[in-house]
């Protein structure tokens, strides 16, 4: 396993600076930053749609869902029945096999999703999160701390060996099919990525001259660990968070989608399960629009997180800023003082608060 | 300077040894979810059993855990992964299985690096114009695509319009003897060219999905660190000893900027083999990936065994992944010393 | 008089950056003549490095922009070179000295190599295997012109074969031979048994030992202009004296033209025939250097001059110049540098900022100034 802290990642002259900045001000650089790349924008609006949407199904369903997972669609005039009806302009996605309205499905479905997601990815930046800060810090050998550190580091390293999808099939193998048991399956191999990072994020600040000065002041440990590391950590982490939800929730589908009955079609309505419910029983070329709107559901809104999350990550990684200063607009002068960076500045160093792991 | 052959084999011994404890944890992790996670196991994996034989596994599961642990390490070592419900041992058909998902897996590999690495190039290159956002939505597009979804869309709507076939490594049994069972090597060594073209026409389209699905690490790793590299001056020196755009970006810069992408190499090998899983069911490649597709219960035949052996397996190939990842490193960064 | 190697007429650099446009390098004309060393001095910020790079159109150009001015090179504009042409006219008609030697050099490529290759592009051009650059009006049409063997290479695709390739590459050293001119440079740049390096890589080395390998390396090309950008400002006081006595030795053997920046005037004074001295990417001062020391004609070249701090003076404090150098996007009107000039008056601020024009009646043509008042400089404490 590359080890993130053989090289350090920048100089401390060229580090991420702890700020301290009024409220509104804040808030208009975030804006600014989602603004520099029309990729992150438009990631961006998508996300907040998506999450508004969500939430309008959620607390107002009437007005977007004509047919509730209770509902029957209803017999038409005309057509006897509307089992696998393609899509028309009263069911703008058609319906299943069940006569359900797909429509109305795929958007019952998507708060599930977006929370399923959501929980997921936050509590392994919690757990992960906790521990790699921990890890990162009281690293010191030879004492309690530094001992908890190297088992904590061990452990990371033999669960990050194992890919997330097939130690979760694996844990779901072994806690039998059930929502809350997928859940569990993927949060248990999610955390080592936040721990990575985390990890790495504080080695790259631990030694900033101005936590020296808060220790040499006679600043306790946790407190500078809390108060000053923390939030100079806070921003590649969120990034990174923003990313997962996408990706937590294509491996949670997939895992739905090879473990048959794991979550169980059409109560409660899940975009996973509905594609292998599907292809388990129904033949996929003949009804195209009961495999293209679920996936294609799945598809828009991790796209969404991952155009604003990897946007996001261009801005606030402080290398490919600085880099990209050089071939965009971006508020920074000229280049004129040349790049007294040390063998840090050169060496490209393995991506300790990054991992690409995506 | 540290840098001898010699020393190489220092280098490589120590991140060896290193390998060890991870293994070792890679074992009891395994151990851990299949004995002590599991809920109740006996009834669900094994539904078809008769009575005597639930009894017997669930004393196995009453016995003491350290127990349980030496008797699971020694089966291992023994060769005894486990039987199907069917009782055929698992590991044979995992040995046999193993090349076709490696042929697929170092394919994609294959395609990831030659067309990923340039696509990188060129976003980083035109950092911030449109063919950066070109590359970046397609990578993007990728990633977000759930690999049974590509898959499906490959199979069903790709496959018969390029005249491409949609299962299997060959279209018949081939006729020669398969001696390293990677189905385009075995074709060409045996000289026979019209089956080695069936086996590439039938390898192409899954390493495609496979390739597609993950591109996208590659290419943003190349991305990032060809932009950390760009601006530096050495670039401009290789500029102005009067190469052309193309030198200066392949030859001086990518190979600087290789040297980070090689970190993700375990990653993305991690990423590849989960994605076989699917995708080999779906398109009816023989690798270890439909074996524990159809171990999940995918086609109603629950294997555990079967499952947990492909896990592991899979979990070793992300450790050897890494281990040469981290060898790469050491030998393309003028600046790590090996002894 | 022979034509100058460098001519830059009214250059002006713009960047691009979120709040607008921002010009770096204002109206910049002067003349490098050949075999002469022209320093550029200025404090940072003032566009000289911007300068420097603007000539080989070395800038990245979606932030930077050449917004107007031409840059004549051995008869060609550069400015007006299609981007594919320029590595035609880098190497070997122009090269460049870096500040940061350990950045400079690829880091991951041994030093052999690395010189090897600019040895090789210059023995190929030479040879007539890769097009090269010819001086004059329009250097790239050949019509109605007996071809030359390079030109006629030049107009074929650069492919090996054919009997001028042929013939060209059987005139080329080979590998021992490149190896042995390698070892020549080294040495030509004071590198004792240059054969222990060549296996090294540039992080191996020290500063001093990388520079001139960097000179090496670009003097291996026989550059007609070679550009050096603070090439002893990242170095040790020690070492930088003993790459600026290799330099003017070079200077001496080789003939070459250089442009020569810097922040030090103690360096420029050892080095240069002839001073520019910038400010807010303006040229201000430009004359022979000994005069511009002497005599100077702006309030700001005096300024700076009163700043260096003597030896042994050990009364009163440093001579500062009040104020400081303005952001290049809030720039004064009028004259750049009137808010903090002695001399200014109500014509500086109002009228717009004043050429490089012939300064007093007290000195010779070649010495200009850019200022209303040259002649009140040499009263200023």
């Amino acid at each position: 396993m590359v080890d993130p802290a053989r090289t350090p990642r920048e100089t401390p002259a060229q580090a991420p600076v702890h700020r301290r900045v009024p409220g509104g001000r804040l808030l208009r650089g975030y804006y600014r930053v989602l603004r520099a790349n029309v990729l992150s924008f438009v990631g961006f609006i998508l996300v907040v749609a998506i999450v508004l949407v969500a939430l309008l199904v959620v607390l107002a369903p009437h007005l977007l869902v004509r047919y509730g997972a209770t509902q029957e669609t209803g017999v038409y005039s005309g057509a006897p029945t509307l089992f696998r009806w393609p899509p028309s302009f009263a069911h703008p996605f058609g319906t299943d096999g069940s006569s359900l309205d797909l429509f109305s499905e795929i958007l019952l479905a998507l708060p599930l999703d977006l929370g399923i997601a959501l929980a997921i990815a936050g509590f392994a930046l919690l757990t992960g999160g906790s521990l790699g800060l921990i890890a990162g810090f009281f690293d010191r050998p030879g004492t309690v701390e530094g001992y908890a550190s190297a088992v904590i580091l061990r452990t990371t390293d033999v669960f990050l060996a194992f890919p997330s999808l097939l130690l979760g099939l694996a844990i779901v193998a072994a806690l039998g099919p059930g929502l809350w048991q997928v859940m569990l399956a993927i949060l248990l191999t999610w955390w080592p990525y936040y721990v990575r990072l985390v990890r790495g994020e504080v080695l790259a600040v631990k030694h900033l001259p101005y936590v020296t000065a808060a220790r040499a002041a006679g600043v306790h440990e946790w407190r500078i660990l809390l108060r000053h590391v923390l939030r100079n950590v806070l921003e590649p982490v969120v990034v990174y968070f923003t990313l997962d939800i996408g990706t937590v929730l294509v491996t949670f589908s997939t895992i739905a989608f090879v473990i048959p009955g794991v979550v169980s079609y059409p109560r409660p309505p899940e975009w996973g399960s509905m594609l292998s419910f599907f292809n388990l029983n129904y033949a996929i070329s003949q009804y195209w629009w009961e495999v293209a709107f679920p996936s294609g559901a799945i598809f828009v809104t991790a796209l969404a997180f991952s155009l604003l999350g990897d946007g996001l990550r261009d801005v606030l990684d402080p290398r490919t800023r600085r880099a990209m200063v050089e071939s965009v607009a971006a508020p920074s002068p000229p280049p004129e003082a040349p790049e007294l960076g040390g063998p840090a500045a050169t060496s490209p160093s393995p991506s300790a608060s990054m991992p690409e792991g995506m | 300077m540290g840098r001898s052959p010699g020393d190489l084999a220092i280098f490589v011994g120590r991140r060896l040894v290193q390998l060890l404890p991870v293994l070792l944890g890679v074992i009891v992790l395994a151990f851990l979810v299949t004995h002590v996670a599991a809920i109740d196991p006996c009834p669900r994996w094994y539904p078809k059993a008769s009575p005597s034989t639930l009894a017997l596994c669930e004393a196995q599961f009453r016995a003491p855990l350290l127990n349980q642990f030496a008797r699971y390490f020694t089966q291992l070592l023994d060769g005894n992964w486990g039987t199907s419900q069917l009782g055929s041992p698992v590991l044979p058909a995992i040995a046999a299985d193993a090349p076709a998902t490696l042929e697929l897996v170092l394919t994609a590999l294959l395609l990831m690096v030659v067309i990923g690495i340039p696509l990188g190039v060129v976003a980083a290159q035109y950092a911030g114009r449109w063919p950066d956002h070109l590359v970046r939505v397609l990578y993007l597009s990728g990633w977000a695509t759930p690999t049974y979804v590509g898959a499906i869309i490959a199979v069903v709507y790709l496959a018969h319009p390029l005249g491409l076939p949609m299962s299997g490594d060959f279209g018949a049994s081939p006729p020669f003897a398969q001696r390293t069972h990677l189905s385009v090597l075995d074709a060409l060594l045996a000289g026979n060219l019209p089956f080695a073209a069936d086996a590439v026409g039938h390898l192409i389209l899954p390493a495609c999905v496979l390739a597609f699905i993950n591109m996208g690490i590659a290419t943003r790793m190349t991305r990032a660190s060809m932009l950390e590299v760009l601006p530096l001056d050495f670039v401009k020196s290789a500029r102005m000893k009067g190469l052309s755009n193309v030198v200066v970006l392949y030859k001086h810069a990518l190979r600087n900027a290789l040297i980070t992408t090689t970190t993700v190499l375990g990653v993305t090998a991690g990423e590849l083999l989960a994605g076989t899983v699917v995708v080999e069911e779906v398109f009816g490649w023989p690798g270890i990936g439909a074996y524990a597709f159809q171990s999940m219960g995918g086609t109603g035949q629950p294997n555990f065994d079967g499952a947990i052996a492909v896990v592991v397996i899979f979990a070793l190939g992300v450790v050897l992944a890494n281990l040469i990842a981290d060898i790469l490193y050491g030998i393309l960064d003028p600046r790590v010393e090996w002894r | 008089m022979t034509e100058p190697v460098l001519s830059i007429e009214h250059l002006s650099v713009d960047y691009q950056i979120a709040s607008g446009v921002v010009r770096a390098v204002d109206d910049v004309s002067l003349t490098v003549p050949s075999g002469r060393v022209v320093g550029i001095v200025g404090e940072t910020g003032c566009g000289k490095s911007t300068l420097a790079q603007a000539i080989p159109r070395l800038l990245p150009e979606p932030p930077a922009r050449i917004a107007s001015g031409q840059v004549i090179f051995r008869g060609t504009d550069l400015v007006r070179v299609p981007a594919r042409r320029l590595p035609l006219v880098r190497g070997t008609g122009i090269g460049m000295i870096f500040q940061e030697p350990l950045n400079s050099l690829n880091p991951a490529v041994k030093v052999y190599d690395q010189v090897a290759e600019a040895v090789l592009i210059r023995q190929w051009r030479d040879a007539g295997i890769l097009p090269t650059f010819r001086g004059g009006p329009n250097p790239f049409d050949y019509s109605g012109r007996p071809l030359p063997e390079a030109a006629q290479v030049l107009s074929r695709p650069i492919l090996p074969g054919g009997p001028a390739a042929e013939r060209a590459r059987r005139r080329l050293p080979g590998r021992l031979g490149v190896r042995r001119e390698v070892l020549d440079f080294l040495r030509l740049v004071r590198i004792q048994d240059p054969e222990t390096i060549l296996d090294c890589y540039p992080h191996e080395l020290s500063g001093g030992m990388r520079q001139r390998i960097m000179i090496a390396m670009s003097l291996s090309e026989r550059p007609s202009l070679l550009i050096a950008d603070e090439p002893t400002s990242a170095l040790d006081v020690t070492i930088q004296a003993q790459v600026l006595t290799l330099m003017k030795e070079l200077i001496d053997e080789t003939q070459a033209s250089i442009l020569f920046i810097s922040h030090d005037f103690g360096v420029i004074a050892e080095i240069a025939d002839d001073l520019g001295v910038m400010y807010a990417g303006r040229l201000v001062e430009f004359g022979p250097v000994a005069d511009v020391f002497r005599s100077p004609q702006h309030p700001y070249t005096k300024g700076l001059l009163r700043a260096i701090p003597e030896r042994y003076k050990s009364e009163g404090p440093l001579a500062a110049i009040p104020g400081s150098v303005p952001n290049l996007s809030r720039l004064p009107p009028g004259c750049k540098y009137h808010p903090r000039c002695p001399l200014a008056q109500a014509v500086c601020r109002e009228d717009p900022p004043p050429e490089l024009t012939r300064a007093t009646a007290a000195v010779g043509e070649t010495h200009r100034s850019a200022c209303h008042f040259p002649e009140g400089v040499a009263g200023l404490p």
